[in-house]
């Protein structure tokens, strides 16, 4: 069985150093970080964690309806989500994740992107 | 630089929060700028110590410093939109000019959040380890279906399993009487229907009697006694499982419709038990123990169970019989052939018409 994107990467001590970067790239920019202003820490992270680990290929599922659900009361909009995924290229380029590896994860994220953006331009978009 | 200056230094620019406070009062006397940083409530000396750090237990923290043990406590506030876990260590000093609380603060926000992410990683790999247990008892049951438990650990063990032999294995093999052209050939469903629902009650007698069913074939059965485990009484346990199976049939027969007529032969004999095959296995019996089986299932009339003189000579004494006379069995030469009837326990009649 071909091994996943996190396991080629060393497993949870990469996902945590990753997670944790982008925790903060997230939360110190002007345009993420307004949206999780309410949200309780632990349940950010958590999320993060299995999110990204899911993205990976790494010990979670995510079926689109929980993604949704997750997102529901965010409202989050195209450019903000744009601007997320850009901090991801970011973040994984930081720990010099091989560009097709990079491609592979974004990849994941866009194809989730109707179920994470869920702000009034959703519909429109 | 005189040391004065450079404590101050220190002082401003250090990454932990500083706070000096009256040990009555609580009123702040001193703070350094990190500590005005992470608590702007702090508005000057007459600010008390419990208005600026939410959270903080006074109780509890008078009855620590009064026994003369540090007070610690890890407070959660937010700065510049960040969540910050700041853990706070009150301890009392006892100076010339009076007692003095010195409030140390650090910022463990990093290590709230990895043993957040720890704790996130470590449930969803014990959810994983929780399916994948599951995945394999599934996986386990589905191949004790097609081998025995103890050939199963032996190949779970060792990757292989060596071909045995079982010097008196009994064998029973079953077969419909011209099933196929039953009229309910017609309506295939209804046929593995009512096969499987046989088939069940087949595998619960012989379950009872510690057999296995080895495999069907169509609707041909085959099960067995003491393989892998040979025990004293197998060659009479299959005559009692093909006893019930035909008291079985019988009754079901009475009450539906649609007639199922069988072919029992059973022998005992050595056979030699291995699994087959590399990508599709299953276990599987062969030898003259399983031949002479089939022969006689051959030879059986109509609900009948046969059997040849080398089982009749180990069970004699316990069943009662109908001599059929010296046979030609291909492959056998010539061998004294007997109908099974009964047994102290179970008598099956005879004669109907089939």
């Amino acid at each position: 069985m071909a091994r996943s994107v996190l396991e080629r990467y060393g497993g949870f001590p990469f996902l945590s150093r990753v997670v944790m970067a982008f925790y903060d790239k997230v939360l110190d920019s002007d345009v993420l970080a307004p949206y999780f202003e309410d949200v309780d820490m632990r349940r950010l992270i958590d999320h993060q964690t299995k999110f990204m680990a899911f993205l990976m290929g790494g010990p979670a599922s995510y079926t689109n309806e929980h993604l949704g659900n997750v997102h529901a009361h965010l409202g989050i909009d195209r450019p903000s989500f744009d601007v997320m995924v850009a901090t991801m290229q970011e973040t994984l380029e930081d720990f010099e994740m091989e560009e097709a590896d990079v491609a592979t994860v974004l990849h994941g994220l866009h194809s989730r992107a109707p179920w994470i953006i869920t702000g009034p331009q959703a519909a429109a978009g | 630089m005189d040391l004065d200056r450079f404590n101050r230094l220190l002082l401003e620019s250090a990454g932990v929060g500083l706070a000096l406070a009256d040990p009555e009062t609580l009123g702040i006397a001193f703070a350094n700028p990190r500590f005005q940083e992470w608590f702007p409530a702090l508005e000057g000396p007459e600010s008390r110590l419990d208005e600026v750090l939410i959270g903080l237990d006074v109780e509890r923290m008078r009855s620590r410093l009064a026994a003369d043990r540090p007070y610690r406590v890890d407070l959660e506030l937010k700065a510049n939109r960040r969540a910050l876990t700041i853990s706070v260590d009150v301890k009392r000093h006892v100076g010339d000019g009076g007692d003095l609380l010195v409030v140390e603060c650090q910022n463990i926000t990093k290590l709230k959040e990895l043993e957040y992410m720890v704790e996130s990683y470590s449930k969803m790999v014990e959810r994983q380890n929780r399916d994948l247990r599951k995945e394999k008892d599934r996986v386990e049951k589905l191949l004790l279906n097609i081998m025995p438990r103890t050939i199963y650990e032996e190949w779970k063990e060792f990757g292989v399993t060596a071909p045995q032999r079982f010097d008196r294995a009994a064998v029973l093999m079953l077969d419909f009487v011209s099933s196929t052209e039953m009229d309910i050939a017609a309506d295939p469903p209804a046929l593995v229907a009512e096969l499987n629902d046989i088939f069940t009650s087949f595998d619960r007698i012989v379950e009872q009697f510690g057999g296995d069913r080895l495999k069907t074939i169509g609707d041909a059965y085959m099960a067995v006694c003491g393989v892998p485990e040979p025990g004293s009484d197998d060659p009479r346990n299959i005559a009692r499982i093909a006893l019930r199976i035909v008291r079985y049939l019988q009754r079901r027969n009475a009450a539906q419709a649609i007639q199922w007529v069988c072919r029992i032969g059973i022998n005992a004999g050595p056979v030699v038990g291995s699994i087959i095959g590399v990508q599709k296995y299953v276990y599987d019996i062969f030898g003259p123990g399983v031949g002479l089986a089939a022969r006689m299932e051959a030879l059986s009339n109509p609900m009948e169970i046969t059997m040849a003189e080398d089982l009749y000579e180990l069970i004699r004494d316990d069943v009662t019989v109908r001599e059929r006379g010296e046979m030609d069995v291909k492959g056998f030469g010539t061998k004294r052939i007997y109908t099974l009837e009964g047994m102290s326990d179970l008598a099956i009649s005879a004669h109907q018409d089939w």
